[in-house]
């Protein structure tokens, strides 16, 4: 078997459209994907700052060092990394050690904030408190920080890992939990336009599987040995990602074709619930949807 | 023919006694889309040719963070 475009040596198989290429071919599949996401959903502007939440897991690496090149190509787009330290020991201490040192070698500006340093507690502090499932809160208090963090720093667009099998897995459990709402605001570009405080969110490796980015990272030596947070196994989202693998391997185009009837739904989707506007929380100012942030009820209740 | 993997658990190597990648990932119930796997230090497909005594490296693709 060789690689469908020069004979050389496949690295990777994809079982989607059921080619195999070499290390050379794959790398550029892979770079134009994303010039071509970036491009059609015109995820940023030339002379943009460009926000990348930077976690040193394989995906926001990866985003980071694509991101960089196009940045140069592109000379008036400048890039800030921001990385949000949870306060997971033996876990995120290991990958934002990887995230620094990338950062500095490429000099890359990093600006790194923390639960601890936010809110007081580290989230394994917040976990002995609180009896909540680790992800639901930390999920919220992450995104928080991220939009605050992107607005001290003047940052026009925020550039999440976010990949292929992340969208299908939330697609499908917002389906199971009967969240359409939820489903409306996906999409490579999310967020409200001209919001101050609002930071839009995009997903440049929207059409890329793990696999492919894994792939890449091993490539470009970007993949820490890190790969799993220690409170991931007990959420929905690993078994609605179980059951999904699972399928996908007996029918491969599975999460390509969620996706894509997904995005030809989606226009609808943010039609149907566009009426919900953002309003901002009475505690802290941030941006919401209700009266009170979720990140202001978990600190009252932490508080307690 | 016999085949070391290195089991990420244990951080060891296993022999494993196999002519094909697709029969050791059955062997240690490993999901092929969810792992890249290493040959001898080189990236490769499940269809990669085994030798003996090739060390071999499954590496999960999955991130959780």
């Amino acid at each position: 078997m060789t690689c469908r475009k020069c004979r050389e040596t496949p690295v990777i198989h994809l079982p989607n459209s059921n080619i195999s290429l070499c290390k050379k071919c794959f790398l550029r599949y892979f770079e134009k994907k994303v010039r071509k996401t970036v491009r059609i959903y015109k995820l940023f502007n030339k002379g943009d700052t460009v926000g990348i939440a930077l976690s040193g897991g394989k995906d926001s690496m990866v985003t980071l060092n694509i991101l960089k090149s196009l940045a140069e190509q592109q000379r008036t787009t400048k890039i800030i990394a921001i990385a949000i330290d949870e306060g997971i020991k033996g876990y995120r201490d290991e990958t934002l050690k990887f995230a620094k040192k990338f950062c500095e070698e490429n000099q890359i500006p990093l600006k790194i904030t923390s639960y601890k340093k936010e809110f007081g507690m580290t989230l394994d502090q917040i976990l002995k408190k609180l009896e909540i499932k680790p992800c639901s809160v930390c999920g919220v208090f992450r995104r928080y920080l991220l939009n605050k963090e992107a607005q001290r720093n003047k940052i026009d667009i925020l550039a999440t890992g976010h990949n292929l099998d992340d969208e299908t897995q939330t697609i499908l459990m917002n389906q199971f939990r009967n969240n359409v709402a939820a489903s409306s605001r996906l999409g490579p570009l999310t967020g409200i336009k001209d919001d101050k405080k609002f930071i839009r969110r995009i997903k440049p490796l929207y059409f890329l599987t793990e696999k492919e980015i894994m792939t890449y990272a091993f490539i470009k030596e970007l993949a820490t040995p890190f790969n799993e947070c220690p409170y991931a196994e007990n959420s929905f989202r690993g078994k609605v990602r179980d059951a999904l693998n699972k399928l996908n391997s007996e029918y491969p185009s599975t999460k390509n074709s969620i996706i894509h009837s997904f995005l030809e739904t989606l226009p609808l989707l943010k039609e149907s619930y566009k009426k919900q506007d953002i309003s901002y929380c009475n505690t802290c100012g941030e941006p919401t949807s209700k009266e009170k942030c979720q990140t202001c009820k978990y600190l009252e209740l932490i508080k307690k | 023919m016999k085949i070391k993997v290195f089991d990420e658990k244990s951080k060891q190597n296993i022999e494993i006694e196999a002519n094909t990648i697709k029969e050791i990932s059955e062997k240690l119930n490993i999901g092929l889309g969810e792992v890249i796997i290493v040959k001898n230090g080189e990236l490769v497909t499940e269809k990669a040719i085994l030798k003996d005594q090739d060390e071999l490296k499954f590496l999960s693709v999955v991130s959780g963070g």
